[in-house]
C-alpha cells in the first residue's frame, strides 16, 4: 500500500462525507478544516479510510496531520 | 411578550409526514378517503433475520422523503430516519406558521418520544460487529434521542431551548402539553411540539408482540384488514410511521405574524394511574378527561367530535370507550385515526391532534377503516365513509404504558 493509494481513499470518503467536493481535483496538500470538515466530519473519514484498509489505529496518532498528504504519510507509516 | 392567558393559547403551523403521505395537503387527503398504507414491513432490520424462523410484521412505511432543499445536506447526511423526517416536517410546520420572523431565543422545541432511532441502531450494531473499533464516530451522537434536538435546532436557528420528553404512545400529546405550558409560563413565546418517528427495528416489534400490545400476523396474507380500532375483531395495534409538529402560541404573537390560528387549545390534562405496566386505567383516562373539560370552561355535551387513542387493542378500546360513556361524552361524533395511518407510538399524540385540527378546518370527519362490527353501537362511529362535520370542540385522547393518559380540548377559532 503506497502513501498515494492511502491517498486515494481519503480522498473517495471525502467526497462521501463532504457536500459539493464530488468534483474537485484533491491534492496532498489540501487541508479537511479548509474544505469545510468539522472535526466530526475528520473522524468519520479517517475512521472510513481505516475501515476501508483494514487498519486499527488509534484515532490519536492522525491528530497532527496538516493536510490530506500528511495524514496519509501517517496512515502509511503506522501500517 | 406578556405571559399569556391559559386561554389565548393557539395552534399557529403544522406539519406532517406519514406513510399515507408527507405534508398537510396530502396526509389530510388520505385521512378523508381512507386511503392507508398497510403491508408487510420492508425497510432493512424490520423482520428478524432468520431463515429458520421469518416474521411477517404489518405496518404502513413511509415512500422516500421529499426533502426541501433549505436542508443542509451535511446535516441529513448522518441523520437517522427519525431525525430526517423531524426535518422535513419541522421545515413544513415553520413555513406555515412563518417562523422565521421569530427571535429564536423565544423560540422552544419539545420533542416527544424515548428510544426512538433503535432500527439504525440495531442496523449499526450488526454492520460493525467483530470490527466495532471501525464504528462511525457520528454513532456517539446520534444514539441519543437529543440528537433530533441539535438537528432541528442546527437546521432552523432554534435558540431558546429544545429537549425530548418521553410519555411512550402519548409522547407525542405530552410534547403538547410541555409546549402549552412554556408558551403559559411566558419561558419562549413560540414553542414547537413534536412527535418523533418512532422507528422500529424487529427486536422492539417482537417485545410489543410478546406483550400482546402489536397486532398478530392473523391478517398476514390481508395486511388491509390488520389494523381494526374498535372491531370486534381487532387483535392489537398496527405500526405506522409518522412524524407531526405543532406550533404553539399565543394569539397575540400569532396575530404579529398575520397568523390566523388553526384552533385554540383551550383545556388539557396529564394524570397517570400509578401503574407501571401496559394495562389501562378507566379512573386514570376519567380524570385526564375531565380536568381537560373542566380546564376549558365546558361541559361534556360541549364536545362535538373525539378522537380517541383507539389503538385496536383488546382491553384498551373497552376501557376507552367505557371512560368515554362515563364521562357523558357517548353522544359526540367518534373515528380513529389509526385505522388509517396505523399506531405512530412517541409520534401519535401530535399526528392525530393534526388530524383534528384538519378536520376540523376542512368540516369533514375521516372514516374509521374496518369497523365492520363496532364493540359499542351506542356511539355515534364515523364508518367507512367521510362525512361533514362542523366541529366546534373537540377532544383528543393518548394514553401510553406505564400509566400515561393526556387529553387536549381543542376549540374552533373564530
Amino acid at each position: 500500500m503506497t502513501i498515494q493509494e492511502i491517498f486515494e481513499v481519503i480522498v473517495r470518503h471525502t467526497r462521501e462525507i463532504l457536500p459539493g467536493q464530488e468534483g474537485r481535483d484533491f491534492r496532498l496538500t489540501d487541508s479537511l478544516r479548509e474544505l469545510g470538515a468539522n472535526s466530526v466530519d475528520r473522524s468519520e473519514i479517517i475512521m472510513m479510510t481505516l475501515g476501508s484498509l483494514s487498519l486499527n489505529i488509534p484515532l490519536v496518532h492522525m491528530a497532527r496531520a496538516q493536510n490530506i498528504g500528511e495524514l496519509a504519510s501517517i496512515i502509511h507509516a503506522k501500517a | 411578550m406578556r405571559k399569556p392567558e391559559p386561554s389565548d393559547i393557539v395552534v399557529s403551523g403544522i406539519g406532517v409526514t406519514s406513510a399515507v403521505g408527507q405534508g398537510q395537503a396530502a396526509f389530510g387527503a388520505a385521512l378523508l378517503e381512507g386511503r392507508h398504507g398497510f403491508a408487510t414491513m420492508r425497510r432493512p432490520g424490520r423482520q428478524r433475520p432468520s431463515v429458520e424462523h421469518p416474521t411477517c410484521y404489518l405496518g404502513a412505511e413511509m415512500a422516500d422523503l421529499d426533502i426541501p432543499s433549505a436542508i443542509p445536506r451535511g446535516l441529513l447526511r448522518t441523520a437517522s430516519l427519525s431525525g430526517q423526517a423531524a426535518l422535513v416536517t419541522l421545515h413544513e410546520a415553520w413555513n406555515d406558521a412563518r417562523l422565521d420572523r421569530v427571535t429564536p431565543e423565544r423560540v422552544g422545541l419539545v420533542v416527544g418520544g424515548s428510544n426512538f432511532q433503535q432500527r439504525e441502531i440495531v442496523l449499526a450494531q450488526e454492520a460493525y460487529r467483530g470490527r466495532e473499533q471501525f464504528l462511525r464516530p457520528t454513532y456517539g451522537m446520534s444514539f441519543m434521542d437529543s440528537d433530533v434536538c441539535g438537528l432541528c435546532s442546527e437546521a432552523f436557528g432554534i435558540r431558546g431551548f429544545a429537549l425530548t420528553v418521553g410519555g411512550a404512545s402519548a409522547s407525542g400529546q405530552v410534547a403538547v402539553l410541555e409546549a402549552i405550558h412554556a408558551v403559559a409560563s411566558g419561558r419562549v413565546d413560540v414553542c414547537i411540539a413534536m412527535g418523533a418517528l418512532m422507528d422500529l427495528s424487529y427486536w422492539e416489534c417482537q417485545g410489543l408482540r410478546s406483550l400482546g400490545a402489536m397486532g398478530s400476523d392473523h391478517h398476514a396474507d390481508s395486511p388491509a384488514l390488520a389494523c381494526r380500532p374498535f372491531d370486534r375483531d381487532r387483535d392489537g395495534f398496527i405500526f405506522g410511521e409518522s412524524c407531526g409538529a405543532v406550533v404553539v402560541e399565543s394569539l397575540a404573537s400569532a396575530r404579529e405574524r398575520e397568523r390566523t390560528p388553526y384552533a385554540r387549545l383551550a383545556g388539557w390534562a396529564m394524570r397517570m394511574d400509578g401503574n407501571r405496566n401496559p394495562n389501562p386505567s378507566p379512573d386514570g383516562e376519567i380524570a385526564a378527561i375531565s380536568a381537560a373539560i373542566a380546564r376549558a370552561g365546558l361541559a361534556p355535551a360541549d364536545i362535538d367530535y373525539v378522537n380517541p387513542h383507539g389503538t385496536g387493542s383488546g382491553v384498551g378500546d373497552v376501557v376507552e370507550l367505557d371512560s368515554l360513556r362515563r364521562c357523558g361524552l357517548g353522544r359526540a361524533r367518534i373515528n380513529a385515526t389509526k385505522s388509517v395511518i396505523g399506531h405512530g407510538l412517541s409520534a401519535a399524540g401530535a399526528v392525530e391532534l393534526i388530524a383534528v385540527l384538519l378536520q376540523m378546518r376542512d368540516g369533514r370527519l375521516h372514516p374509521t377503516r374496518n369497523l365492520d362490527h363496532p364493540i359499542d353501537d351506542a356511539f355515534r362511529w364515523v364508518g367507512a365513509e367521510a362525512v361533514s362535520h362542523t366541529i366546534e370542540n373537540a377532544l383528543n385522547l393518548s394514553i401510553g404504558f406505564g400509566g400515561v393518559n393526556t387529553a387536549v380540548c381543542l376549540q374552533r377559532f373564530s
